[in-house]
């Protein structure tokens, strides 16, 4: 039984009116006067008592027909729920949605889930059909559209809670799917899950089909046990005795109402425990471990900080992976002399990455030098077809040429590979100086110095810079206050090829000797470099492109945690989904150049703050999860069949009415009496 | 018996709620006596002459001029004819003028009741040539009109203005007014005897002492005698101003037999004592009174 209106039933208070008013009668305040109370006075007051006994029952009747109006304007209705289905008109198609995030990890959590969809699951009747669909931050369809249930047990049993978090909306998705697909009168959606608040962000456009009820099942109960996640890890690099040590600082937090104690965490290094330190964390609070240095003996060195058990499993081990720093490798060609003083000193500063630099001049280049440099630096030299054809192969299989051009500086016509001509010199040396403007902040170069305060370009004097074209590919990256281009790039193959038209020492301008001069130079030959600093570990649920690492070509395996060989091809852009947590590893067809990737849980997925189920299920079938009556349906009901169910109301009006008159009656009897 | 006829001859049937509204009180007292006696005629039980009273036999030294010489035409003897005397009786009403009297519910209260109740028997009276006086009491005599059969019109002035105030006490006054009628006379009390009916008795004992008549007017309102309210209210008393809640509803059995057993009494008291009683609601019609009244008197001339 539900109402339609049930705020109707705030007048029930109204009820105390008649009451009140009986209670409150004698209280009135106009006085009648009486020739004499004589008689009056011989009358015992008690006898005003007996007056509440003696209208008892017209206090009943009235009170009676004022509850029953109340009621009949609240539209009782009788739900379908309370209704034997209508035989033929019952078959369900039932998506049961497990929530398969390893917080479900959490204490009994994952046995009772199993627990509460075979209930599910039994209550199938034989024309019922049933699919089972485990989610985490994907959705997996066990089973689709089936009555065995035998079957659907099964695939339920031997599912397991994954590493990934929960995500509410793409399990929605598919139980839609599912039911949209569905030509079964009544269609309904259980959802099993400790429901996290972490896992709904609001209205994900997870909108069920129009009729589906939905059926919130919460796995929870209050965290009586405690439970500490290991956020992320800090690794901080420092050399000593000419050998790199990194410091590891774990990171923990405890979001439980109990606090840990007597706990420890431990620091595994390719494998082996190299420490363990005690942990104590109070109540909803975090705290820091520092473990001692330890020296970054080889590539690739796998690296896991370990809790000791605790409630949740899954979130007390966090991997990553170090492996010691590399430098760059720089060439820089230039004509002897001090014309490098400023290029040198500015490439030597600079731990991530260090630059290891060789400075050659243009004829003294060999070809075992462009192989270990990723980015040749040419300061303003003269260029000789050959080198300059030595120059475009290097660059077409990856590499970085920055080229500075200052008086000297020439390139053979033959060879296509600079941004711009070089054309003749401009002398700003009198009037005013050239200004470097209009630069373009998007480019990798350039984007440090966006924010305000961050670097003025246009301060700097420039006396003299050679007169560029461009060529028809090239991107102009900052220009002379004349219009001349300033900074040019070019992408030639696999590598690219960057111009500026001025020198890198004080004969032309004040550049080296102005503060921009360092960061330029540094983003400079990163994004040559095609830079980027390693990641100590990513999250389940990313994915491994093998093409993005420096594993060579040819034929590719992934290794994964549980132990899997999964092959790649070389055609295409084939990726791999990191779906466990641990360790991945791509290996190429000799064992050589082996990339390890960690992986590690979402640790935000460890809070098991609850959310309240019926925000979903409002979100996902349009109505609120107490009003039944808009989603309970399947079958479409007809417009007798609505008002069967509705018409109560009437019988309790009129009842009301009944009773009315029949106190007017009693009433009227009573007077006359 | 002079008659006279009159403008208004159903006046005596009137709701007296109407006569109030008639502030003369002359007016309102010919109207209703005048039809009144103009009815008499009809009226079965009342005598055809007052004035002959009986024949007796002849004795030397009677009046030769009272024989009756149509019937010593008939017998051949002697009989002197007797009238009765023509006694100029006193009549004096005696109002109550306490504070209860002032209370009405139908548009008329006992007080006015009262006295236009005086003013029809003064005239009734006067009509008969007797002589009217009147008195007007409280916890003390506040108004005394001696008998006088030309203070019809001060009756009826001092009726005018007269208007009830203090609260009422029947022994004081009526026990000092008693040493006043030493002449027989009728007197009439008119009042709600809010007393106990011993209390009552003991204060108007003393007007029968010197053989005068007692005729006792006990009015009130219909409210007084029913009881008829309906909510539940704080009632006060008019005299003393003491208030008590009242429900109505529950007190109305118990308060009517109450009243009853009052009025029972009363009757009871007065008829053992040979006054002559009666019980008016002001929403009966005055003639009731003067019937009343009338036969009262005829009862007394028969006993005597």
């Amino acid at each position: 039984m539900q109402f339609l209106a049930p705020l109707f039933f705030v007048a029930l208070a109204g009820l105390a009116i008649p009451v009140l008013l009986h209670l409150t009668q004698r209280e009135k305040k106009q006085i009648v006067h009486f020739p004499s109370l004589m008689f009056v006075r011989r009358i015992p007051y008690e006898s005003v008592r007996r007056r509440k006994i003696h209208n008892w029952l017209l206090l009943m009747v009235r009170l009676a027909a004022l509850a029953l109006i109340i009621f009949a304007f609240a539209r009782p209705l009788i739900s379908r729920a309370d209704q034997a289905p209508p035989p033929g008109a019952g078959a369900r198609e039932v998506v049961i949605l497990v929530d398969g995030s390893y917080s479900m990890g959490y204490g009994d959590h994952w046995q009772r889930a199993v627990g509460a969809a075979r209930d599910q699951i039994n209550r199938l009747n034989a024309s019922d059909r049933g699919s089972v669909v485990v989610f985490g931050s994907s959705a997996d369809i066990l089973l689709r559209t089936t009555s065995e249930r035998d079957r659907l047990t099964a695939a339920l049993t031997a599912s397991q809670p994954r590493p990934s978090a929960t995500r509410f909306a793409p399990a929605l998705k598919v139980a839609g799917s599912i039911l949209a697909e569905s030509s079964l009168p009544r269609r309904e959606v259980v959802l099993i899950s400790d429901f996290q608040r972490g896992g709904w962000r609001g209205d994900e456009g997870a909108h069920l089909p129009m009729g589906v009820t939905m059926t919130p099942v919460a796995i929870q109960n209050p965290a009586d046990r405690p439970n500490v996640t290991v956020t992320g890890v800090s690794i901080a690099r420092s050399t000593f005795s000419n050998q790199e040590r990194a410091v590891v600082t774990a990171g923990v937090v405890n979001r439980t109402e109990r606090p840990v104690s007597g706990a420890t965490m431990t620091l595994e290094v390719g494998g082996l425990p190299i420490a363990t330190k005690p942990l104590a964390v109070e109540p909803g609070s975090a705290a820091t471990i520092a473990f001692d240095p330890f020296t970054i003996s080889a590539k690739n060195l796998r690296g896991t900080v370990r809790l000791s058990d605790d409630a949740l499993a899954a979130d007390n081990s966090f991997n990553f992976v170090i492996s010691p720093s590399e430098p760059l490798h720089l060439t820089v060609v230039d004509r002897g002399g001090a014309s490098t003083l400023y290029l040198s000193r500015a490439l030597s500063i600079g731990d991530a990455p260090r630059f290891d630099v060789v400075t050659r001049e243009p004829d003294a280049v060999s070809d075992e030098d462009l192989r270990k440099s990723a980015v040749v630096l040419l300061n303003d030299v003269e260029v000789g077809v050959g080198f300059a054809r030595r120059l475009n192969r290097y660059v077409e299989q990856g590499g970085g040429l920055f080229v500075a051009t200052g008086s000297h500086a020439t390139w053979p016509q033959e060879v296509d590979l600079l941004p711009a001509t070089i054309g003749p010199p401009v002398d700003r040396s009198r009037g005013d100086f050239g200004r470097i403007g209009a630069l373009e902040y998007g480019h990798p170069i350039f984007e440090v110095f966006r924010a305000p305060r961050s670097g003025d370009f246009s301060a700097v004097p420039v006396y003299g810079y050679r007169n560029l074209t461009t060529a028809k590919d090239a991107q102009v990256l900052a220009r002379f206050d004349a219009g001349t281009p300033a900074v040019v790039e070019r992408k030639v193959g696999g590598g690219r090829v960057v111009m500026w038209g001025s020198t890198m020492d004080v004969t032309w301008s004040e550049f080296p000797q102005r503060p921009v001069f360092l960061p330029f130079v540094h983003r400079a030959v990163r994004h040559l470099a095609n830079y980027k600093e390693p990641q100590p570990w990513v999250t389940v649920g990313q994915v491994l492109d093998p093409a993005a690492t420096s594993v060579l070509r040819g034929q590719r395996v992934v290794l994964t945690p549980g132990g899997k060989r999964l092959p790649i091809d070389d055609e295409g852009s084939d990726v791999v989904e990191l779906s466990d947590q641990g360790f991945y590893e791509l290996r190429g067809d000799k064992n050589q150049n082996v990339t390890v990737v960690a992986v590690n849980v979402d640790p935000a997925e460890a809070d098991l703050t609850p959310m309240d189920p019926k925000e979903i299920v409002a979100a996902a079938t349009g109505s609120s999860g107490e009003d039944e009556g808009a989603t309970v349906s399947g079958v479409p009901l007809t417009p007798e069949a609505k008002e069967k169910n509705q018409r109560l109301w009437w019988y309790l009006l009129c009842g009301g009415i009944v009773l009315l008159a029949a106190d007017t009656l009693l009433s009227n009897r009573l007077g006359k009496t | 018996m002079a008659v006279e006829t009159h403008a208004i001859p159903g006046a005596r049937f009137m709701d007296p709620a109407v006569l109030a509204r008639i502030g003369n009180l002359e007016l309102v007292a010919r109207a209703v006596v005048d039809g009144f006696i103009n009815g008499l005629h009809k009226a079965p039980y009342f005598g055809a002459s007052v004035d002959f009273a009986e024949h007796r036999g002849y004795v030397p030294g009677d009046d030769i001029r009272r024989m009756d010489w149509k019937l010593w035409a008939r017998t051949d003897r002697y009989y002197i004819k007797e009238y009765e005397a023509e006694s100029n009786m006193n009549f004096s009403v005696l109002l109550d003028a306490s504070k209860s009297m002032d209370y009405g519910t139908r548009g008329i209260t006992k007080f006015d009741y009262a006295r236009i109740l005086t003013a029809c028997l003064t005239n009734l009276v006067h009509h008969q040539r007797d002589r009217v006086g009147f008195v007007a009491f409280d916890s003390d005599v506040i108004e005394h009109v001696p008998p006088s059969a030309k203070h019809m019109e001060t009756v009826l002035h001092v009726l005018d203005r007269l208007k009830p105030g203090r609260p009422g006490n029947l022994k004081a006054p009526l026990h000092r007014l008693a040493e006043h009628f030493g002449r027989r006379g009728v007197l009439v009390v008119i009042s709600d005897f809010y007393e106990e009916p011993e209390a009552v008795l003991d204060a108007l004992s003393p007007l029968r002492f010197r053989g005068n008549d007692l005729i006792v007017f006990h009015v009130l309102d219909k409210s007084e005698i029913e009881f008829g309210f309906d909510d539940a209210q704080p009632f006060e008393d008019l005299e003393s101003g003491e208030q008590m809640p009242v429900v109505p509803e529950a007190f109305r059995e118990e308060y009517r037999s109450l009243v009853k057993a009052h009025v029972d009494a009363l009757t009871q008291s007065f008829s053992a004592v040979r006054v002559d009683y009666s019980m008016l609601d002001t929403s009966m019609p005055l003639d009731h009174a003067l019937f009343r009244y009338l036969n009262s008197r005829a009862r007394t001339m028969k006993i005597r």
